[in-house]
């Protein structure tokens, strides 16, 4: 199967829109790679760029070292997957995944072996006759998928394939596309916008924020050291506190100390996750209030307020909800914030 | 209570009673003609004073009429082939490459409806006077002159099934299928749009077979259609209104069928959406 490598990539709408800039991103082969980001960050253009959808205002696309910039989609080696399926309505499942081995002139024999391969690996065996408006939504994306991987592509591109599928069906599935994408070691590109969806089924994930990537990593190393402000605010439940710099830390009372990132920035920004907020009975930390509790199953969310050196601070931590049951809201409680995980940027960038 | 109930039976029989009117008044000028076509008399009674089959026998035994009749046939058929011919592909670029020109096509569908059809015919005549004289008066122009005039009516069928169908979209899957254009549109965009085109041609074919004044002005007595021949069963010194009525009961039964065979071959597209169980919508 083969890699996939931006060089430098750049699309422009207009003169205004830079929806790609200056990308560069190397896929290994067999790997999937989750292009993670909020709406409008170039995600999505950048998959469609590599599918041919798009053409780059600059830079090359290389599929297995092949420089596919200039070629159209229907000659690169790439399946897709849409978010809205795009199954021709006019043809059956059957006649859906043989679409693509018909535009490369198969053999029937061949062929008709293929499609039973196909939807044997989606499970799709008793569907086969049925026309797209027949199936429900996750039949018709497993029917996608074993169009998209029908000419056995190079390359799979996912565009958000699991955001109209109901919450059951998405975490089926998506276990179903790694599944499948293991067994064939197919290099993909997935775009999503859920971090939970891009953490569960990559082996790295692209963030991206306006047009670019912020970072590259996979899914423990961006949980754990977010390399950005942005991949640290857009990654994980995180507190974020935004606090003034002196003598290079930033403090919050006795619950938080940890070095500046910068010696001249004057603010700061600690993000940190829930599970880091500790609670002391011996002394240490600082005083908080309980403002509300979140009851979320075996966890409690709870929600603090810290006033220290004039500054006040506002964040939550959770709580096993036994434990939780015995914080009364209002109640005063002793907390420091373990800063091991924490990660700060300056906050004047 | 009693007050709701009452309430709920006039609703109910108004709503018949309206729909009753609605059907009389679209219905009764039709079984007036078919039965003013039977008639021997009809002068002082609400039904013809006696039947016939007579006016129908000299009819059909019309040479002339037949000719008129099958000319008008031929060229409202070949209207509708040019337009299909011309627009689909216009409309699958409009809509897959070129959106930019959407603007356009909608100002240009718009200007039948503006002018006049007499100015329109006026227009052509002078524009082809100017560029292409030996066009003038045949039957060519007075066939590009009913594309150009049956045009929104094509134009609008296709474009809202290229709409309901996300063209865009399926054509977009075609390519990463690796299907070439000519073939998305034959296997992907044709079967997907059949129900608009098949509208969008019947509609076609009733404007051009209907037609009056652009074949007076650009064509008159040396392409006689329906409607020319109509106008001289009125206006002419031997006036055979009874043949007029077979005339029209004839346009009626070709649209109807027309109508009918669209709406017979989009059968199946139209029991594939009926069959839809428990399919989330994407679009």
């Amino acid at each position: 199967m083969g890699s996939v490598s931006l060089r430098n990539v750049s699309k422009l709408y207009g003169t205004a829109v830079r929806a790609l800039d200056d990308v560069s991103l190397d896929v290994m082969s067999g790997e999937l790679v989750a292009l993670l980001g909020s709406s409008g960050c170039g995600k999505t253009t950048l998959l469609r760029s590599v599918a041919g959808l798009e053409r780059p205002t600059q830079g090359q696309i290389l599929i297995d070292g092949r420089d596919v910039t200039a070629i159209p989609t229907r000659s690169r080696p790439i399946g897709m997957v849409f978010q809205s399926y795009a199954l021709f309505p006019n043809m059956t499942v059957r006649q859906n995944i043989a679409f693509p081995l018909t535009t490369r002139q198969k053999a029937p024999r061949r062929l008709d072996q293929r499609v039973e391969e196909l939807l044997d690996l989606v499970q799709l065996n008793e569907q086969g006759d049925r026309f797209p408006t027949q199936l429900s939504g996750g039949q018709q994306q497993r029917a996608s998928l074993a169009r998209a991987l029908a000419a056995s592509p190079e390359v799979l591109l996912l565009d958000e394939p699991l955001s109209a599928l109901d919450a059951l069906v998405r975490n089926q599935l998506r276990e179903e596309i790694r599944r499948i994408q293991q067994t064939l070691k197919i290099t993909t590109l997935f775009v999503t916008h859920d971090q939970s969806e891009a953490m569960a089924i990559a082996d790295r994930v692209a963030v991206m924020s306006r047009g670019k990537i912020e970072q590259i990593a996979s899914p423990l190393e961006l949980y754990e050291t977010p390399a950005t402000r942005f991949s640290a605010s857009f990654i994980g439940n995180r507190n974020a506190l935004e606090l003034p710099v002196q003598n290079g830390r930033v403090q919050l009372g006795r619950a938080l100390d940890v070095a500046a990132p910068e010696a001249d920035s004057t603010r700061a920004i600690v993000f940190f996750r829930p599970e880091d907020v500790e609670f002391s009975n011996n002394g240490i930390g600082h005083p908080a209030t309980v403002e509300s509790k979140i009851f979320q199953g075996s966890l409690t969310r709870l929600h603090l307020v810290i006033e220290a050196d004039g500054h006040v601070g506002r964040f939550y931590a959770d709580l096993p909800s036994r434990q939780a049951a015995e914080v009364d809201l209002g109640s005063h409680v002793r907390v420091y914030i373990n800063a091991t995980n924490a990660r700060v940027f300056a906050a004047d960038i | 209570m009693v007050l709701a109930e009452r309430m709920r039976w006039i609703g109910r029989w108004g709503r018949w009673l309206l729909l009753a009117t609605l059907l009389v008044y679209l219905f009764l000028p039709i079984v007036a003609v078919v039965l003013y076509a039977f008639s021997t008399k009809w002068t002082a009674h609400i039904l013809p004073d006696a039947y016939t089959l007579k006016h129908w026998g000299s009819a059909l035994s019309d040479v002339r009429l037949v000719d008129v009749a099958l000319r008008t046939f031929v060229l409202a058929a070949g209207v509708t082939v040019l337009d299909v011919l011309l627009i689909v592909p216009a409309i699958y670029w409009q809509w897959t490459r070129n959106p930019k020109i959407r603007p356009h096509l909608e100002l240009t569908a718009a200007i039948p409806f503006v002018l006049p059809y007499i100015v329109i015919a006026f227009g052509i005549l002078s524009l082809s006077g100017q560029f292409i004289p030996t066009l003038q008066g045949t039957v060519w122009l007075l066939a590009l002159g009913h594309v150009a005039i049956a045009f929104p009516f094509f134009y609008w069928a296709v474009d809202g099934a290229m709409a309901a169908a996300n063209i865009p979209l399926l054509n977009e899957a075609a390519q990463t299928c690796g299907a070439t254009p000519l073939k998305t549109l034959r296997q992907i965009v044709l079967p997907n749009v059949a129900s608009g085109i098949a509208t969008g041609s019947m509609l076609v074919f009733a404007v051009s077979f209907n037609e009056f004044a652009l074949v007076q002005i650009l064509v008159g007595a040396r392409f006689e259609t329906i409607s020319l021949y109509s106008l001289d069963l009125l206006t002419g010194a031997n006036a055979d209104f009874n043949k007029l009525a077979i005339i029209t009961c004839l346009t009626f039964v070709i649209v109807f069928f027309m109508s009918a065979a669209s709406v017979y071959l989009n059968r199946g597209q139209t029991q594939t959406s009926r069959l839809v169980t428990g399919a989330k919508s994407t679009k």
